[in-house]
């Protein structure tokens, strides 16, 4: 992980078109400004992946299908 | 009548998929969804069709075209949740493309575990159906990912 410290009102930039800013900082919780273009989806990390959870739940897919079922040994034995 | 695969004289060819879920489909461009971003976990499933379910008419399935494995159950929010509403930022909605919010068709994707059936009331998926677009955006506020209904599966069949 790349670390970098920064004052309140500074900036990194990511890429060339995504600048995210320390607007403040407060104890130990620091408020964010993230400026991307709207096509990048912004959010908590803990939000995105627990979304992404719920999507591979519900997207389980029924043991039927005899490839999904040859992916899913194949994974289970680390080949 | 033309021979599964082969291209229609508009231009446009049919494309033929092995679902999972549903065997093989024709699919009209036409009616194809564009999510830009794919939904979290599978942002690789960009293309999307949406199908009747058989035997329920409150359920719809989005079956995925990128990966004809996945199918995802959704349904129609208030029709299981009375007065539920999505506060979504604009900027999640932007890419949408929407004119005026009553474009926007919202549904929520609903998981069915051992009986237990939810819905992901926080993560609703929004389409415009003029420009074809979908998207699964983030809604504000402690919306639960898992919205448990009451009754199950039985409810599920009994508002059909």
């Amino acid at each position: 992980m790349l670390v970098l410290s920064r004052h309140r009102d500074e900036s990194i930039i990511i890429g060339n078109n995504i600048v995210v800013t320390i607007v403040d900082i407060r104890g130990d919780k620091v408020r964010l400004g993230i400026d991307a273009p709207t096509e990048i989806p912004v959010h908590r990390r803990e939000v995105y992946e627990a979304i992404q959870r719920e999507n591979l739940r519900a997207g389980s897919v029924e043991p039927k299908d005899p490839r999904e079922m040859a992916e899913k040994d194949r994974i289970k034995s680390g080949k | 009548m033309c021979a599964a695969g082969s291209p229609v004289d508009f231009g446009q060819t049919i494309m033929r998929i092995a679902s999972a879920r549903f065997g093989p489909l024709d699919i009209d461009p036409e009616e194809v969804i564009l999510f830009p971003e794919g939904i979290a976990g599978f942002e690789e499933c960009r293309r999307w069709i949406f199908l009747a379910d058989a035997e329920n008419d409150a359920v719809a399935w989005m079956q995925c075209i990128d990966r004809p494995q996945l199918a995802l159950a959704v349904v129609s929010p208030r029709r299981f949740v009375a007065g539920y509403q999505a506060r979504v930022a604009r900027r999640e909605l932007a890419p949408l493309e929407l004119e005026t919010p009553h474009e926007a068709h919202v549904l929520v994707v609903m998981s069915t575990a051992d009986g237990v059936v939810t819905l992901n009331l926080k993560a609703p998926v929004v389409i415009n159906l003029r420009r074809r677009l979908g998207r699964q955006v983030v809604a504000n506020g402690p919306l639960p990912i898992r919205f448990e209904l009451a009754g199950g599966v039985a409810t599920l069949k009994k508002t059909a």
